[in-house]
């Protein structure tokens, strides 16, 4: 999970990791808008980080009925 | 007659009165694309021929006593993710050039059956999130109001094609805004129904969850019989709800007397992007309803900011897992706004996910408790008109202009109507939300947004 408050230098290395680790080769032109794009994200993501409960349940929770 | 400014229902009732044929409205619609098109690129590929023969077979037909409905004889076309049998669907991306369907996705052949002409298939940002961009197979569409303006994104092409009077209504498609979005900056009406409210069947997915198929049209009554015909339970699509269609034209001229609307005044008053022609649209309009019997209340949701990143989180986690395979292997054959932002799904790890999912279900929550005591809210569609082509806005980013991911978050419908034209001579529009499978109340108050604020008199620019 990224971290947050991260500096740029320790962003750009998560970010790194991450592509490597998902075997995805960024053209080396794009990787300073990418790193942007990114330090954006991990911002909306810290938002929703420990936010929530153990009761809060996703909305993907799903209901079987005895018909399928 | 100048059949471009003809209404849906104005031109059934001409098609069934005799006083002129689907071949008639057809031929005319081919040729604006043939004038205006070169400059607007509104569509990737005219199927020209399918035309006429469908329009001859509608008028035939008509004449034989057979009546499939009110889009019977009326052309359209189709945002270039609908799979059409036997016709191209390329997603507006080199990597699905070659692309011919073997069948109609349910939308398209709910058009068919219902006796529509199909003109041909509508540029969109690429997979429906990468533009406006020049590096794709096609060039993007241009706003017909100064082509110099983006359209917005991503039913771009549709948007183009009615505001350029090709088309009454063309088909988009909304997972964060981009079938209001493209309303708003070109002076439509665009509805983004309730979740499940029209089968995505055979349209290619760019967010399962956040996926909703509309209608962009040239007025709101345009709309509401379109989604009348389009609208319907599927149980081959699994997020398709069986719950009945309503009739959306019995209360559309009703008004809005006695109706209580909600301004999340919060989500758009200080947010920096908001422009003074926006926020005016805004408040004029809430003046306008206050003087026709509505009651108008400032009201709290949630933080605008919680809304756009469990939208955003959610949707890069499913857009990465549909492209995840030529993320890897074909990374330079997307274009480069495409790529840029499918790649950043790889970085949504599961935990992110799940948040964003809770987060799904508080604010979902938050706005039914808020729909519990109004019957529409009304907020902003986008915070400033179309930007240049030179001066992009990051619709993906925290910062992004428009204020719609919230409700395809939420699942509730929405739908943007224009109110006026900004300084800048381009229009500008609001959006108005109701509650789940309440798309006649929608329309009903956009309707009467429609008609308040003298949209109707507001000549195209084309």
């Amino acid at each position: 999970m990224p971290s947050p408050s991260l500096s740029p230098d320790e962003l750009a290395t998560e970010f790194d990791t991450l592509m490597r680790r998902a075997g995805i080769t960024v053209p080396a032109d794009r990787r300073v808008g990418l790193l942007a794009s990114y330090a954006d994200l991990h911002q909306q993501i810290a938002l929703l980080r420990n936010r929530y409960a153990h009761t809060d349940e996703p909305s993907n929770v799903f209901r079987l009925t005895e018909q399928a | 007659m100048d059949t471009a400014d003809l209404s849906i229902a104005a031109m059934g009732r001409a098609l069934r009165d005799g006083s002129i044929t689907s071949e008639q409205l057809t031929r005319d619609a081919l040729g604006r694309i043939g004038t205006q098109d070169a400059r607007l690129h509104a569509f990737v590929l005219l199927t020209a021929d399918r035309a006429l023969a469908d329009a001859t077979r509608a008028d035939r037909e008509l004449k034989s006593g057979v009546d499939r409905g009110p889009l019977h004889g009326i052309p359209h076309a189709l945002k270039d993710i609908y799979d059409t049998g036997g016709i191209r669907t390329t997603c507006h991306s080199k990597l699905r050039l070659d692309n011919v369907p073997a069948e109609d996705s349910v939308v398209a052949a709910k058009f068919a059956a219902g006796g529509a002409v199909l003109l041909g298939k509508l540029a969109t940002h690429e997979f429906a999130i990468g533009g406006p961009s020049f590096d794709l197979p096609f060039p993007p569409s241009r706003n017909p109001w100064n082509v110099e303006h983006v359209t917005g994104g991503s039913s771009s092409g549709s948007a183009t094609a009615i505001a350029a009077r090709m088309v009454r209504v063309a088909m988009g498609s909304d997972t964060g805004g981009s079938i209001r979005g493209p309303a708003a900056w070109c002076g439509l009406s665009g509805i983004k129904p309730t979740y499940g409210r029209v089968s995505r069947r055979g349209v290619f997915p760019l967010s399962w969850t956040l996926d909703h198929c509309g209608p962009l049209s040239r007025s709101v009554e345009d709309s509401a019989i379109t989604l009348g015909v389009i609208a319907g339970h599927d149980p081959a699509d699994p997020a398709s709800a069986d719950v009945p269609v309503r009739d959306y034209l019995t209360d559309l001229n009703k008004g809005v007397s006695s109706l209580r609307v909600g301004i999340p005044r919060a989500f758009f008053q200080s947010a920096p992007a908001a422009t003074r022609d926006v926020l005016a649209g805004i408040d004029r309009t809430a003046d306008q309803l206050r003087a026709a019997g509505a009651t108008v209340e400032d009201i709290m949701l949630p933080d605008y900011a919680l809304f756009a990143a469990a939208g955003r989180i959610i949707m890069m986690g499913e857009a990465y897992a549909i492209h995840e395979a030529n993320m890897r292997s074909r990374l330079l054959d997307y274009g480069e706004i495409t790529a840029n932002r499918f790649v950043l799904g790889a970085t949504v790890l599961a935990a992110d996910y799940i948040n964003a999912l809770r987060a799904r279900r508080e604010l979902t929550d938050a706005v039914n408790a808020a729909l519990s005591r109004y019957d529409v809210l009304l907020t902003a569609s986008a915070l400033c008109t179309a930007p240049r082509f030179d001066a992009p806005v990051d619709a993906m980013s925290s910062a992004s202009p428009m204020q719609t991911i919230p409700f395809n978050v939420t699942g509730h419908p929405a739908m943007s109507v224009p109110v006026g034209i900004a300084s800048d001579g381009l229009p500008i529009g609001v959006q108005i939300v109701g509650r789940p499978f309440d798309e006649a109340m929608v329309f009903r108050v956009c309707r009467a947004v429609e008609v308040l604020s003298g949209w109707e008199s507001v000549a195209l620019p084309v």
